[in-house]
């Protein structure tokens, strides 16, 4: 499922077969929808990790680690019987995650975020997180299908 | 065709409330922006010239994909060494025995130009083109002063040249838009392909690299190791993309921060092998 786009389009030989690479105009509809759906699965894959995510409110950040191989939020969560539990999530890598809007300040220490964790099948409070959302209600989504068209050319049909 | 515009422009509008900040501030030429976008092919490919910097198949969607590798036939002792490698994908970190996930060792040539070549940087120089990776800092030389490839790499005897992670390499033009690279003496600690596949340090990778037109770039790749394979084939096909402000990210592997990662979330959370099979090659992105 990909954004569509009216576009030009340019030739390309390749191994004798001519490659249509769509040159598209800038349209992340689609992709904005599925920022707010589904993770994509990180480098390592997501088999270690729930299908479906928890909302968890009124997450108080307690640390935001802004590095590779993947970023992690660490947060304190208060459930309906008052137990504070420790949790971190991961999120992806600065670089990929600078395209999606985020950066090393967008978390400081005392927000309180709208969390969508998918938590580990261990039962640990580890999880990865498809989507943030801000006390102002900024959503940042952890998705590179949002990323925009940066280079023009979309995959060959 | 109004619709679609109505719809991209509404999801224009929610892809900057998911950015504020970098929609507030001034352009500094030392940032990245992703919106900055080329279109179309850019006009004739320059002669003989691969220089620039790159869009890889692993940055976004944007870049075609390309063909994937094809399923090498591996001989016993290629099926030995295979069966003993837990690959990302399979295995979650705390499972794989994948030496870049577990320690960040180098990926190595072909792989780092196969699973994580997100961006990169060609350089054209008197008697060699030097490629400057994105992903893990590395660069990789490639000889075109009508050298030939070394013929002892890794042996017992004292003239044998060590192995390396990028190999050995040497270039030649075919025609003016097609450059050929010829690799060998890859260090075999590297995995050839995600999966674990094994290569041996004699293995032969032929690139063949093509501008297609001026911001278009695409290299097909093939390997020939009778040690591990009964026949020689195909890497799969990549495409790259111009760079219009040619400027890409610092993008590294750092042991201290694996270190930390497996200890607090990629250990903790355990692996919980999923047996799908992977599309290996072409292109495609990780994070």
């Amino acid at each position: 499922m990909r954004s569509s786009s009216a576009s030009a389009a340019v030739g390309v030989e390749d191994e004798g077969m001519t490659m249509r690479l769509r040159v598209r105009a800038f349209v992340p509809m689609i992709a904005v929808v599925l920022a707010l759906s589904t993770p994509i699965a990180a480098h390592h894959g997501d088999a270690a990790y729930a299908d479906k995510p928890m909302e968890m409110k009124g997450c108080v950040v307690t640390e935001f680690d802004w590095m590779n191989p993947h970023s992690l939020i660490k947060f304190d969560y208060k459930t309906a019987t008052g137990e504070v539990q420790k949790w971190t999530m991961e999120i992806g890598s600065p670089p990929s995650m600078t395209l999606l809007g985020w950066s090393r300040t967008t978390l400081r220490a005392g927000d309180v975020i709208t969390a969508y964790v998918y938590q580990a099948k261990s039962g640990v409070k580890v999880g990865r997180t498809n989507k943030v959302i801000l006390a102002d209600g900024t959503v940042l989504a952890d998705r590179d299908d949002s990323t925009p068209s940066r280079y023009g050319a979309e995959p060959p049909k | 065709m109004a619709v679609a515009l109505a719809a991209g422009v509404f999801a224009s509008t929610l892809l900057i409330a998911q950015a504020p900040s970098q929609a507030r501030q001034a352009k500094s030429p030392w940032v990245y922006y992703p919106l900055d976008t080329i279109e179309g092919d850019g006009g004739p490919a320059p002669k003989r010239d691969l220089s620039g910097t790159w869009a890889g198949p692993g940055s976004t969607d944007a870049i075609p994909r390309g063909a994937a590798a094809e399923r090498p036939s591996l001989t016993p002792l290629g099926q030995q060494v295979l069966s003993q490698r837990k690959p990302i994908g399979r295995f979650g970190p705390a499972g794989t025995n994948d030496p870049s996930a577990r320690f960040c060792d180098p990926l190595g040539f072909p792989l780092n130009f196969i699973y994580q070549n997100r961006a990169m940087s060609v350089s054209t120089m008197p008697n060699r083109v030097v490629f400057l990776l994105q992903f893990g800092g590395f660069w990789r030389e490639v000889w075109t002063d009508g050298r030939a490839l070394p013929t002892k790499v890794g042996g017992d005897d004292r003239e044998s040249l060590d192995p390396t992670y990028m190999g050995y390499s040497v270039g030649r033009w075919e025609v003016d838009y097609n450059f050929v690279i010829d690799t060998t003496g890859l260090d075999e600690r590297t995995w050839l392909l995600r999966d674990g596949t094994p290569h041996s340090v004699m293995a032969h990778v032929q690139e063949r690299w093509t501008r297609v037109d001026h911001n278009t770039m695409k290299v097909a790749m093939t390997i020939d190791d009778p040690k591990m394979f009964t026949k020689p084939f195909s890497l799969g096909t990549y495409f790259y993309r111009w760079v219009p402000n040619q400027k890409i990210n610092e993008w590294l592997c750092v042991p201290s921060e694996t270190l930390k990662y497996l200890q607090e979330q990629g250990d903790p959370a355990g692996s919980y092998p999923d047996a799908q099979q992977q599309r290996l090659g072409g292109g495609g992105r990780g994070r």
